[in-house]
């Protein structure tokens, strides 16, 4: 199964190092190739190097795309973790 | 942006030998403020383990970034050191650490926190650095490369 959407980057350190680490970490516990696309550059979910190179700040959109049996889940989890705010105050 | 410009050749350690977490971030900010004069060892070494309290620096594949927003930072530095034996640094997937690019970075400015992530970023993501940096034998070496690759 291949789901894709779009997500606003909300949070005001947008996808720093912290961030890129959670979704990362998250990105891993499913059975799906993640990717993460920001204007022309794309980034693998579970690479924290590959998510801090795409400079996401905040206001910023990106597409997540989620490839194999978990893309389901995969995709609403880290739609979740994005609208969240990575779990941050601000 | 280029990781060369964020750097200085004292702020390049080949080869360094620490047992733990906190010997090589007390070693970073020692090292920070001997190029940061204005900001206290003691300030910078909370900035650096409070982050790591947060959640761990250790990016997997043998990288960490320790890094600490300071008010008194006037621009981004980076601290380049390689372990001569890689050392637990509760990375996210759990590998011991050899590769630490320490920041001290201004306080308040996301867009340039990001820009210099990304720069750092750029070059740890490229394996034939990596390989090169943690092949350097002195603290020249390791500069030169830095230097010659960004």
């Amino acid at each position: 199964m291949r789901l894709e959407d779009t997500f606003l980057i909300e949070n005001k350190l947008g996808l720093h190092a912290r961030a890129a680490s959670v979704l990362a970490q998250l990105a891993v516990q499913f059975d799906a190739s993640i990717t993460l696309h920001q204007d022309n550059k794309e980034a693998a979910g579970d690479s924290v190097l590959g998510l801090m190179l795409l400079e996401s700040s905040q206001g910023k959109e990106v597409k997540v795309v989620c490839e194999g049996p978990d893309a389901e889940p995969a995709l609403a989890a880290i739609g979740q973790l994005i609208a969240q705010k990575f779990n941050e105050q601000e | 942006m280029k990781l060369s410009s964020l750097t200085c050749q004292d702020c390049s350690k080949a080869a360094v030998l620490f047992n733990s977490k906190k010997r090589i971030l007390e070693f970073i900010s020692q090292l920070a403020h001997e190029r940061l004069p204005h900001l206290s060892q003691q300030d910078i070494l909370s900035a650096l383990l409070n982050r790591e309290k947060l959640g761990s620096t250790g990016i997997g594949r043998g990288i960490a970034i320790p890094h600490g927003r300071m008010s008194g930072a006037q621009e981004p530095l980076a601290l380049i050191l390689v372990s001569e034996q890689p050392i637990n640094f509760d990375a996210i997937d759990n590998r011991p650490v050899d590769i630490f690019v320490a920041l001290i970075v201004p306080d308040g400015d996301s867009e340039l926190h990001l820009k210099t992530l990304a720069t750092i970023a750029d070059k740890l993501n490229d394996k034939e650095f990596c390989k090169q940096i943690r092949s350097a034998k002195t603290d020249q070496d390791l500069y030169q490369v830095i230097v010659e690759q960004s």
